[in-house]
């Protein structure tokens, strides 16, 4: 799972609403996939990050060089970009687990795929 | 040849047209065209089922009150009376396989060709293309032999990294071509389609069986039912007469980069075509099942963010293996999530596309609505509806809606109340972040399925039943008024139409 994944999902437990984002992101087994840099489409995906959750899960990855927030001009920032493309996409979480905020529940990750399925009772109603 | 650009097109009714740079004729599901490319070109055809150069198309043998005896007469006229026509198709396939054989020596091979899975690919209705070098005969023989064969080296690229038996088996057809050069020694066998009321009066083998003899006759082959040389493939309906050789071994569809094929690649490439994707996107595809959908467009537009979600265990352990073959691990991500939870923002998906799975389960067409929730405003929707699932939704569309009254439960009631379209308008405001379950009571809170415009629908064949292709866009305007729209879609027939058409090399 990469951070631009992570960056994305709410926990739908009950009862939490929009306090069940973001996940906490906890990694045992992370891996590093080289990806091509592609400016142009890096650019459109990276005005939609948040922000805090993307520092927060780069934090636990104990990752460096990571941008704090858009400057102005980012678009034609190639050092911004390159960091940006590194953090978002190549960093792979392969073993670990999302937690939700607000009631705890654990969401394993496991060969990448975050297990996201909730029994019954816990969905919302 | 060139850089030649191509744009896939489904028409409404049916068929899978494809657009190349001559004219281009389209008869019930086989698209006739010419062309200069070479055979990596060819080998790019994503709609096809399966290619082949044509050696005769003429019209339809008449059944009806003539001897049997007559027949066979006509059917071995397809041989004898142009023999010329034979050998150059003949003369041209050879050209084609020595010229890809070049190429193959300089490209990389799979020291262990993936395993391909046998699919019940062999369909009742194929869609076939067929090469037809007539007069442009002489000028494509020319292109092909004046091309260069480091033009062929930069073509390759990835395409050809994962190497398979077919390419193989593509070595042998060379080796084997280059080695009979002398026409008579090659050795063929026959395969053949009747349908229509060919088919009523004649059995593919006796068919095959009068052709091949005339075959060895005039030309004096040696037929080899296990390994031939050359494969010849005739179609008898009541629209032509078709001869053709198989330009593959393997059908196009059958993709080098997936290993499971779930749902037709040809399908599959079609929808993602459709959808418009473009680089930068997000495109979700939250019913992955083998992610055959999110490989076939991975693979052709890449730089663009995939998301595949799916509840089964089972299907994520075969999307994720297809993913490894094909190398696209990295590019598509894959979510255990059901549709109805999927834990994504409001509109920040940018494009669907989806196999809504077949079967009479109700349920799956009433979680279309969670769909729409992540969508943003001005996003596509292209799914894969059976026809049942596609009645549907278009009863809802005219506002009709053929169920119980509204009171009453039906097995799923949620269909009903989530694609009835007056009642639910107070439903956008509670609409929050967070997903809505599938108990019974929630299907009240379903979002409107109303905000989904209907683009166009294209009725397809997936051998023994067909589907539509249905594209959608959502609307930031309200539910009702948009339901009460008219159903736009046209209707045409699946008629002989002659298209001018453009063609690409995908990248």
């Amino acid at each position: 799972m990469k951070l631009l994944t992570h960056n994305l999902p709410s926990s739908h437990v009950q009862g939490v609403g929009p306090r069940g984002f973001p996940l906490h992101l906890q990694a045992t087994e992370v891996r590093i996939n080289p990806m091509e840099f592609n400016p142009d489409s890096l650019a459109c995906m990276i005005p939609k990050v948040e922000w805090a959750v993307l520092l927060e899960a780069a934090d636990t990855l104990h990752l460096v060089e990571v941008p704090k927030g858009l400057t102005e001009g980012y678009d034609h920032d190639e050092k911004f970009l390159r960091q940006m493309h590194h953090v978002l996409l190549e960093e792979d979480v392969l073993e670990g687990t999302l937690q939700c905020p607000e009631s705890g529940h654990l969401f394993p990750i496991s060969r990448r795929i975050p297990n996201m399925l909730l029994s019954d009772e816990e969905t919302e109603t | 040849f060139g850089q030649i650009q191509a744009r896939f097109f489904i028409p409404p009714g049916g068929g899978a047209n494809f657009f190349i740079g001559s004219w281009v004729e389209y008869i019930s599901g086989k698209v006739f065209f010419t062309t200069c490319s070479d055979l990596n070109m060819l080998k790019k055809l994503k709609s096809a089922e399966r290619l082949f150069l044509l050696i005769k198309k003429q019209f339809p043998l008449n059944v009806s009150s003539v001897s049997k005896g007559k027949i066979f007469n006509e059917m071995q006229r397809l041989v004898n009376d142009d023999p010329e026509s034979w050998l150059s198709a003949i003369s041209i396939w050879k050209n084609l396989l020595e010229l890809d054989a070049k190429e193959d020596k300089l490209s990389q091979r799979d020291a262990n060709p993936l395993k391909r899975k046998v699919e019940e690919n062999d369909i009742i209705n194929p869609k076939k293309l067929k090469t037809k070098q007539m007069q442009e005969l002489q000028e494509s023989r020319e292109c092909q032999l004046e091309k260069q064969t480091d033009e062929a080296t930069v073509e390759q690229g990835d395409f050809l990294t994962n190497r398979e038996k077919s390419q193989e088996a593509f070595q042998n057809d060379a080796v084997k071509a280059v080695a009979a050069p002398n026409q008579k020694d090659l050795t063929f066998r026959v395969s053949c389609r009747c349908s229509g009321s060919v088919a009523k009066t004649f059995t593919a083998q006796e068919v095959g069986r009068v052709i091949g003899i005339a075959l060895m006759k005039q030309f004096g082959w040696k037929a080899d039912l296990r390994n031939p040389n050359l494969e010849i493939f005739i179609h008898l309906n009541d629209i032509y007469s078709v001869v053709g050789i198989p330009v593959f071994r393997v059908p196009l569809a059958s993709r080098a980069y997936i290993k499971t094929a779930g749902l037709r690649s040809t399908i599959a490439w079609a929808m993602a075509s459709l959808a418009e994707i473009k680089a930068g996107a997000f495109v979700l595809d939250p019913m992955c099942g083998l992610g055959t959908i999110l490989l076939e467009a991975a693979k052709e537009w890449p730089d663009v963010y995939y998301v595949g979600a799916d509840v089964s265990d089972s299907q994520l352990l075969g999307a994720c293996d297809n993913l490894k073959a094909a190398g696209l691990q990295d590019k598509i991500e894959l979510l255990k999530v059901s549709v109805i939870e999927l834990p994504l923002p409001s509109e920040s998906v940018d494009i669907i596309i989806s196999d809504i799975p077949f079967g009479k389960k109700k349920k799956y067409s009433c979680r279309l609505p969670f769909f729409v929730r992540v969508l943003r405003v001005g996003g596509t929707i292209v799914l894969l509806l059976s026809e049942d699932h596609h009645r549907r939704l278009q009863d809802c569309e005219r506002g009709g809606i053929p169920w119980n009254s509204k009171g009453s439960h039906t097995d799923e009631p949620g269909i009903e109340k989530c694609l009835n379209p007056g009642e639910k308008t107070d439903l956008s405001d509670t609409v929050s972040s967070s997903a809505e379950t599938s108990g019974q009571g929630d299907l009240d809170k379903m979002p409107p399925f109303g905000s989904l415009v209907p683009v166009d629908r294209y009725g397809v064949s997936l051998g023994r039943t067909g589907a539509f292709i249905c594209r959608y866009r959502k609307s930031p305007s309200s539910a009702a008024s948009r339901l009460a729209a008219v159903s736009r879609f046209q209707s045409s027939q699946g008629s002989c139409t002659a298209l001018k058409a453009v063609v690409s090399g995908s990248r």
